[in-house]
């Protein structure tokens, strides 16, 4: 019975909850609940997976003198649990690796190359001409790096918006949620996974993001630096620009309309916090104590 | 914390305790605009013109510069020189490549950057949703 039930949970949490909750428009008003609901969403669908894994191989071989097709049922399913796990402790692994020797290296070239500007200790203006601001995270080593060409594009009630948006970024280390879904992502094989996690993560930190920055200069001069620095983009650039385009435009419709939401963000919470501690009553202590009868 | 450039405003003091960060990026200008490689005692011969500055210092911020490998050492009788792995302008060019490279969905997030790219057309609709919004809540 458990492993059924987890095993038509962690289906529905990995394929029909996410495509469902992707093309939901609610989250687009209480980012930071939506963040945290396809966190419990990833965490959930985990925790099923490797639950029915457990359990049904716990399931096979609670019979008195199991047969050898059971024992080696039991094995395989047991074997490709761990494999699971050790794919995504790898990937996590990798993903932060990977990341941290890019930063870091794209640091070193900044402080290289880039002048520091007077009044803001971690602001870096980069001598080119294309006009563009992005920041790099980091515990006390974040930079956020604007080019002259967007320098001269954006007046300075503007450059204080792109600041309070990057500033956001790096206080809240938005980069460690998208290096999670990103790692999470890198786990499963072609096939199995899906980008909308990864996507939509992505979307929501910008929209916390641009909340925080409204908060603190308003809609307006945050709604110019954006079409100012994602209009001027070099036509080589433009090929892969597809998502880059609606997320913008959506950014900036979001910017014209009033600031709510407060339903949705309960609604979200009450929701991640149903998806993680529900199944985790009905499925997980049934496993667990099935655990414990095994190896007593 | 900020010890320095942070209360500069043209007249203040002297800075007396410069960062080594901001110390690594003068030393690699002075590497960058010699002709050839420099030992230790020449760029601080160099620095120490303008500034108030330990012998050792420079041989510290060399041997950042060199564990970083923007610059290479090579052995001249006792002494080593120092040359920059990489001009002035490959590393911009590896700065701008990695700033702009359009970020594949497996990449890692390494940079955050504040707006997408986007198509001329797609760029003219950002224009008229602009002067909508700019319209709807006046001047």
């Amino acid at each position: 019975m458990t492993p059924a039930l987890l095993a038509v949970l962690g289906l529905l949490l990995a394929g029909p909850a996410p495509a469902l909750l992707g093309r939901a428009t609610w989250p687009l008003r209480a980012p930071r609940a939506g963040v945290v609901l396809w966190q419990a969403l990833a965490l959930a669908a985990v925790l099923a997976i490797v639950g029915t894994g457990i359990s049904a191989s716990l399931w096979l071989i609670q019979v008195e003198d199991p047969s050898w097709w059971r024992i080696l049922g039991h094995s395989a399913l047991m074997a490709l649990t761990l494999v699971v796990l050790v794919r995504l402790a790898w990937s996590t692994a990798r993903v932060a690796r990977v990341t941290r020797a890019r930063r870091r290296r794209h640091r070193e070239l900044v402080d290289m190359l880039a002048d520091r500007s007077g009044t803001e200790p971690e602001l870096r203006i980069l001598a080119a001409p294309t006009p563009m601001a992005y920041c790099l995270p980091g515990v006390r080593k974040n930079r956020v790096v604007v080019s002259r060409g967007a320098m001269r594009q954006l007046d300075p009630a503007e450059v204080a918006a792109v600041l309070a948006h990057e500033h956001a970024h790096v206080r809240a280390r938005h980069d460690l949620v998208l290096e999670s879904f990103a790692a999470l992502h890198a786990a499963f094989p072609r096939g199995t996974r899906s980008e909308v996690p990864l996507r939509q993560s992505q979307l929501l930190v910008e929209l916390l993001a641009d909340d925080a920055a409204r908060a603190r200069t308003g809609a307006l001069p945050l709604a110019r630096a954006l079409v100012a620095l994602a209009g001027q983009t070099p036509p080589a650039a433009a090929l892969a620009a597809g998502a880059d385009a609606s997320t913008t435009r959506l950014r900036l419709e979001r910017l014209a309309t009033p600031r709510g939401g407060r339903c949705a963000a309960v609604c979200a919470y009450v929701a991640a916090a149903a998806i993680l501690v529900v199944p985790t009553l009905f499925a997980g202590i049934p496993v667990l104590t099935q655990m414990w009868a095994t190896l007593r | 914390m900020c010890t320095t450039d942070c209360s500069y405003d043209g007249n203040v003091v002297r800075q007396p305790m410069p960062r080594l960060g901001d110390l690594e990026r003068e030393v690699m200008d002075r590497l960058w605009d010699a002709d050839g490689p420099r030992t230790v005692r020449e760029v601080y011969d160099d620095l120490v013109a303008e500034r108030d500055l330990a012998y050792t210092t420079v041989m510290t911020v060399l041997d950042r510069l060199a564990g970083k490998r923007m610059v290479t050492r090579t052995r001249d009788g006792r002494a080593y020189r120092y040359s920059p792995t990489h001009s002035r302008a490959e590393l911009t060019a590896e700065l701008m490549h990695e700033a702009l490279s359009v970020e594949r969905l497996d990449r890692t997030a390494a940079l955050i950057h504040f707006a997408g790219r986007v198509t001329p057309e797609e760029a003219a609709a950002l224009q008229e949703a602009l002067a909508r919004l700019q319209r709807e809540n006046g001047p």
